[in-house]
């Protein structure tokens, strides 16, 4: 479970980015974060894992206060949160395989991890990941030579070999098309699913956010301004969220083409 | 007809519309100067003893000695060796440098300004000066030149490694980070893979600098194909210096065509 009580985060130069935070995510949910542009979404998500680090209250995740981990604690942290980004991130001139392989990093010895001496079930796990999101065929390509959503989807199976309880993915559709981001979205549902993995992702778009969703977040200006079961939501609480009208560009439109 | 409206002219002060010709006049004067200062005696430069010497000299470079030939290949190849491990050292030895001085990997301004300045300080040598200093160091021998071309390939392998770690994608380093790998991990995993293509690269385009260079260190003592120059210069062997020449023209010509071949492969 993850707890946030009372957190707050003022970036050095003196953005508020949280204000007085009081969430909790429990194990397995699916949790949407919508918010204008600026609103603190990314600064949430980056929280959970530390990369970000903020500067009050409290972050429990299993009952233990993350912000005041030192360094071997927060690598063993996040060992057990997995992270998915917009721009994918992969090392591009390495092959998909050793990608997704680096998922073990954290659980494997710093010699071993260098000599590429992984454990059979490591190999195995990385493989399976990888035929878990349909893209097992592209094992030794250079990961600079797929597509866009065929990245993400690497990007998926390498966060998938670490064997998280938590997934962070910030606006990880963005740079999709609309057919290709309904499918990133089904395949992060299904493993949310399958694995029991609490899932939280940012959106910008409403028609997806209400599509994948178990549960909406909306921020403003750092602070939550809502927070509740996707069946409560409509086009009037989105409004309220985003303080104006909705317009056509929130909207992804578009559905699952598989 | 159509509106449109031209954009708007860049505001320029008074200095920034003078200053190119300002510049202009003073390189102008600058070369009048010169040129009246260094008083050229014509009349020697296209004298009859001028003429009936390269008359003499050209045809004789022009019909290279091939009896030679033995010795100028086995001091070339000294010349390259010269140059490789040279440009090696310097390839290894600069990385440090490099780390330090990029500014996304050493946070420390300190640090990256006195790497950045002392790898500029190392480039303002050329390796003729350095050469002499090392001949004096550790006397007319090979091993001279080749601490001449290391520590001057360090300055602009130094440079060129730093500014290639700047340009690194860091998300890919903070998605490392993200799974809970180590410095290290981070190293092998994020970094190496962005950066080895283009430090071998350099390195490469290095070496053919350096074999360049390393041709006419000889000629101060510090071994290769440059001390046959002098030798064959001081008793008038234009035959020899001929073939010296076409080997030095031929050899490095195939190095640049080698190089720039592996180099358009690498990255
Ligand atoms: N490293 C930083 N230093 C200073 N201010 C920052 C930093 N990162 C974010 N901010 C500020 O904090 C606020 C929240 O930013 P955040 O990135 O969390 O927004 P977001 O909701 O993710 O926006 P977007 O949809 O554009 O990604 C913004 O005002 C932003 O300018
Ligand atoms: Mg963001």
């Amino acid at each position: 479970m993850i707890e946030f009580k009372d957190v707050s985060l003022v970036y050095p130069n003196g953005t508020q980015g949280l204000k007085n935070i009081n969430i909790q995510i429990n194990p397995g949910e699916f949790v949407v974060v919508v918010g204008l542009s600026g609103a603190g979404k990314s600064t949430l998500i980056r929280s959970i894992n530390r990369l970000v680090k903020p500067t009050g209250g409290e972050l429990l995740i299993d009952n233990e206060n993350i912000l005041k981990y030192g360094s071997r604690d927060l690598r063993k942290l996040r060992t057990k949160v997995g992270m998915i980004f917009q721009n994918y991130n992969l090392v591009k001139r390495s092959s998909v395989m050793k990608n997704v392989i680096s998922g073990r990093l954290g659980h494997t010895g710093t010699l071993k991890s260098l000599f590429n001496l992984y454990p059979k079930e490591d190999q195995a796990l990385a493989y399976r990941s990888l035929q878990r999101v349909n893209i097992a065929d592209k094992l030794y390509q250079r990961s600079d030579q797929l597509s866009g959503g065929q990245q993400q989807r690497v990007a998926i199976a390498r966060v998938l070999t670490q064997q998280p309880n938590i997934i962070l993915a910030d606006e990880p559709v963005a740079s999709l098309d609309p057919p290709t981001s309904h499918q990133v979205m089904t395949y992060l549902r299904k493993v949310n699913k399958e694995d029991n993995i609490t899932t939280i992702v940012n959106l910008h778009f409403i028609d997806m956010a209400m599509e994948y969703a178990d549960r909406i977040i909306g921020m403003r200006a750092g602070e939550v301004v809502y927070d509740g079961p996707v069946s409560d939501v409509n086009e009037a609480t989105f409004e309220e969220i985003y303080g104006r009208k909705i317009r056509d560009e929130d909207r992804v439109g578009g559905s699952d083409d598989e | 007809m159509t509106e449109f409206t031209l954009p708007p002219k860049q505001k320029k002060t008074p200095w920034q519309k003078m200053r190119p010709y300002v510049i202009g006049i003073i390189l102008l004067a600058i070369y009048i100067w010169t040129f009246t200062s260094i008083e050229i005696r014509w009349s020697r430069v296209f004298s009859q003893h001028t003429i009936e010497s390269l008359t003499r000299v050209i045809p004789q470079l022009f019909s290279p000695d091939w009896s030679a030939f033995g010795k100028v290949m086995g001091l070339m190849w000294e010349t390259l060796l010269m140059a490789y491990t040279g440009t090696l050292m310097a390839a290894i030895l600069a990385i440090p440098f490099g780390f330090f001085a990029a500014r996304n990997m050493v946070k420390n301004k300190f640090l990256n300004t006195a790497s950045k300045w002392a790898l500029n300080a190392i480039r303002a040598f050329p390796e003729l000066v350095l050469a002499l200093m090392f001949v004096a160091a550790v006397g007319p021998r090979p091993f001279a030149g080749v601490i001449a071309i290391a520590i001057g390939s360090i300055g602009m392998l130094g440079k060129l490694y730093s500014e290639v770690i700047e340009s690194i994608d860091m998300n890919v380093v903070e998605a490392l980070e993200a799974n809970g790998a180590n410095k290290i991990q981070v190293l092998f995993y994020g970094i190496i893979p962005q950066i080895i293509p283009e430090f071998l690269s350099y390195a490469i385009y290095r070496f053919e600098i350096d074999v360049r260079a390393s041709t006419i260190l000889g000629i101060i003592g510090a071994g290769g194909i440059g001390t046959l120059i002098t030798i064959a210069t001081t008793n008038r062997n234009w035959s020899e210096v001929g073939l010296i020449l076409l080997v030095i023209i031929v050899v490095v010509t195939l190095i640049d065509i080698i190089s720039a071949q592996i180099r358009k492969r690498l990255v």
